[in-house]
């Protein structure tokens, strides 16, 4: 709300004082980015509705490598990139198969007591490369159905167009709905 | 009831009823009053017995007089009194029987009272050598015997129908859980009687096999249908056609790949086999005994693409058979794999053979190169089995693998004996194996909504059940062996196994857990093999072999 005054001297005073403690976080995406890389998938899904802005910021598609490596010890081998962005992009990675596969594991995780951080860690890298292979399949079965190559992203790019359906040989990874309620 | 003066008003132009039921007769039956409320509860007892679906399958009663409602509806019910065996009079409880498998023989633990018994009438179900349903007498007083456990009625799952009390006439009942266990073993019976060459009476009990399996519901109800349709191929000597068959058992087999997870299974055990026997290697080829949609390779060339010390060259052979339309489905699939390779960046070279059966191919047309240059893999799932319809074929083929100097060769193959030299005991073993089977697809079903890859995967096993049961000499390719028959057949061929390591178990649980409906599904290591199955049964083994040091 703009309050209309005579402008004067200090009323310039008064703005520039304002403005010294106002802070917009859409002024520094550095800091911005560090944030997002905190958060889970359904949060950073979340934060894409926010504005334009940061949707492009959370299209980016290194916070979703960031989201889906980041338990994984050791981290992956340098040449996952490449194989990642050329078969549709880590976004497209997490929600196809990390996102359904760790979410289908963790009802069904094999509790060995108290699980240690390095368990933690083994298990999620046999998680991601699980997904990987998943991935693979079904980018192969994309290209068997639909003949030339679905998706392939390029670097950090927006990825596919949202509303795609899963491809056939992904289904067992999704939990059936239940609409007879 | 309308008044008379109604029904005369109603009736003018109709001939005079002479007694009968005025509102019927507009509907052209011809019911006695009299006799309206004994034909409603005829109607209700055929009613419950025509089950679920309301089909019905007399195919033997004959109708004269089809306005004489009474008549036909009571000659209906003798007639499916005559056929099916239990008969219970009002009043007393009905019992079911649990039947012991081992022991094979079924005691029918109700009071029999005026039980009749057909000299040749084929079906007399009692005259079965074996007493493979009855007991030696039954006319006995329901004791119980050794082995036999009984249980009274009452018990949850049965839905047994009392008649109602005044009613003089027999009453047939279907209790499902006691139709469950008649029709395995009526479809036992009829396997029997095929075995004795009976074939009338193996006639009859296929037809009574089609009525039973019509009102149980659910896996059973399904394979017994098919089993019931391949007897009664047998029996017919109807032979299923080929030629066709190619490229519809692909897409059916694409379909039992989504579905259920015995084929993506096979894939990861095979491939993380060989994954394993090409670390290492700066060019790899594998030669894949039925390559259909190649939905093997993908995983296999990801996890290459991703090794430590970079990819290897990769070059894929894929042998296929020919397809009736005569297109070039091999090399359709070696182009999109080439894509796949090229996104990923692995180099790959793809050679297609089509073959009408493996033993046509030999190590030499393969274009194998020397184990310095190239590290070669065979992989064969669900394929070898085929080579046993022709004597001397499976060895052929197994010596030109060891021609092919692999460093390791993974084979997958159904764990079942369905190639013994006795009719009857194929048989029971694949209608356990399938029963297994289909159950295990009832359970994914049930976590999913039905679709079309689980009715497509029911065709692609009821096509293999058809082919075990109907077929025989060089048309039965579908010839499972167990793991330990292939085990002595490698070893007398000149393999030694390589142990599966534990990262392929770890991989094949992990696989399972990710099946929603999946709790059923079970791992087992096995010697160094890794077999899945279902509970306590396991339905599929994965191998793997090098070449004895010489």
């Amino acid at each position: 709300m703009l309050q209309i005054d005579n402008i004067n001297g200090d009323d310039v005073e008064r703005k520039i004082k304002k403005s010294k403690h106002n802070f917009c976080i859409n002024d520094h995406l550095d800091l911005l980015i560090e944030v997002l890389q905190r958060l889970d998938g359904r949060s950073l899904a979340a934060a894409a509705c926010v504005c334009r802005q940061w949707c492009s910021v959370v299209r980016n598609d290194s916070l979703w490598e960031h989201l889906c490596f980041r338990h994984v010890s050791p981290p992956p081998s340098v040449g996952t990139r490449s194989v990642v962005l050329a078969l549709g992009g880590y976004r497209r990675l997490y929600m196809v198969c990390v996102r359904p596969v760790a979410s289908q594991l963790k009802g069904r995780r094999i509790t060995d007591g108290g699980q240690s951080e390095v368990v933690r860690r083994v298990w999620k890298r046999h998680e991601v490369e699980m997904s990987l292979s998943l991935f693979c399949v079904e980018y192969y079965e994309r290209l068997l159905g639909g003949g030339g190559g679905g998706g392939g992203g390029g670097g950090g790019g927006s990825g596919v167009v949202g509303g795609e359906s899963p491809a056939t040989s992904l289904k067992f990874l999704c939990k059936a709905v239940n609409v007879s309620i | 009831m309308a008044s008379s003066g109604k029904g005369k008003d109603l009736h003018q132009t109709l001939p005079d009823s002479g007694g009968m039921d005025e509102l019927l007769e507009v509907l052209g039956y011809k019911v006695r009053s009299t006799d309206m409320a004994d034909v409603a509860q005829k109607l209700e007892q055929l009613e419950m017995v025509m089950g679920e679906d309301g089909i019905l399958q007399l195919s033997d009663t004959v109708h004269y007089n089809p306005s004489d409602l009474s008549g036909w509806v009571q000659s209906m019910l003798s007639e499916l009194n005559s056929n099916a065996s239990d008969i219970v009079l009002p009043g007393e409880s009905s019992s079911t029987t649990m039947i012991d498998f081992s022991n094979n023989k079924e005691i029918d633990g109700q009071q029999q009272q005026g039980t009749k018994l057909y000299d040749d009438d084929p079906y007399d179900l009692r005259a079965i050598a074996g007493g493979a349903i009855y007991g030696t007498t039954a006319e006995e007083s329901p004791v119980s015997r050794n082995g036999i456990k009984r249980m009274k009625s009452g018990v949850a799952g049965s839905e047994a129908v009392v008649a109602p009390p005044e009613s003089p006439k027999p009453v047939v009942l279907v209790d499902s859980q006691e139709a469950g266990i008649r029709l395995v073993h009526t479809l036992m019976a009829c396997a029997e009687a095929v075995q004795q060459d009976n074939m009338k009476l193996a006639d009859a009990l296929v037809k009574h096999v089609g009525l039973l399996a019509a009102s149980q519901a659910g896996a059973m109800g399904k394979v017994a249908t098919y089993f019931a349709g391949a007897l009664a191929q047998r029996i017919y000597k109807i032979y299923p056609q080929d030629g066709l068959e190619t490229s519809c058992w692909e897409i059916l087999q694409m379909h039992f790949y989504e579905s259920c997870p015995y084929l993506k299974f096979a894939h990861f055990t095979a491939n993380q086999a060989i994954l394993e026997a090409f670390a290492g290697a700066s060019r790899v080829h594998v030669v894949d005994f039925s390559l259909n949609q190649g939905m093997q390779w993908p995983a296999l060339m990801q996890a290459l693409a991703l090794r430590a010390d970079g990819p290897p060259a990769f070059r894929l052979t894929g042998i296929g058979p020919p397809q009736p339309d005569n297109t070039d489905a091999l090399q359709q699939v070696g182009w999109k794999l080439a894509q796949l390779a090229d996104t990923i960046g692995v180099e790959f070279e793809f050679r297609g053979f089509v073959a009408n059966s493996l033993a046509d191919i030999d190590a030499g047309m393969l274009d194998i190169r020397s184990s310095e240059v190239e590290v070669v893999a065979v992989n064969s799932v669900f394929e070898l089995h085929r080579l046993l319809a022709r004597p001397g074929a499976v060895e052929k083929v197994l010596d030109s693998i060891n021609a092919m100097k692999p460093k390791i060769v993974t084979l997958v193959e159904q764990e079942s004996n369905h190639n013994g030299a006795v009719f009857l005991d194929r048989f029971n073993e694949a209608l356990h194996y399938y029963s297994t089977m289909f159950d295990s697809l009832e359970s994914s079903a049930l976590s999913q909504p039905i679709s079309q890859d689980l009715v497509m995967s029911e065709v692609y096993l009821g096509r293999q059940i058809c082919n075990v049961v109907a077929c025989e000499g060089t048309d039965r390719v579908e010839r499972h062996e167990t793991l330990s028959q292939w085990r002595t057949r490698m070893n007398s061929a000149g393999f030694d196994p390589v142990h599966l390591g534990s990262n392929a178990f770890k991989q094949a649980s992990m696989l399972l857990a990710l099946f929603a409906g999946g709790d059923g599904y079970r791992v087992e290591e096995n010697d160094g093999c890794l077999m899945l199955g279902w509970h306590t049964r396991p339905l599929i083994a994965t191998s793997a072999w090098k070449p004895m040091e010489t």
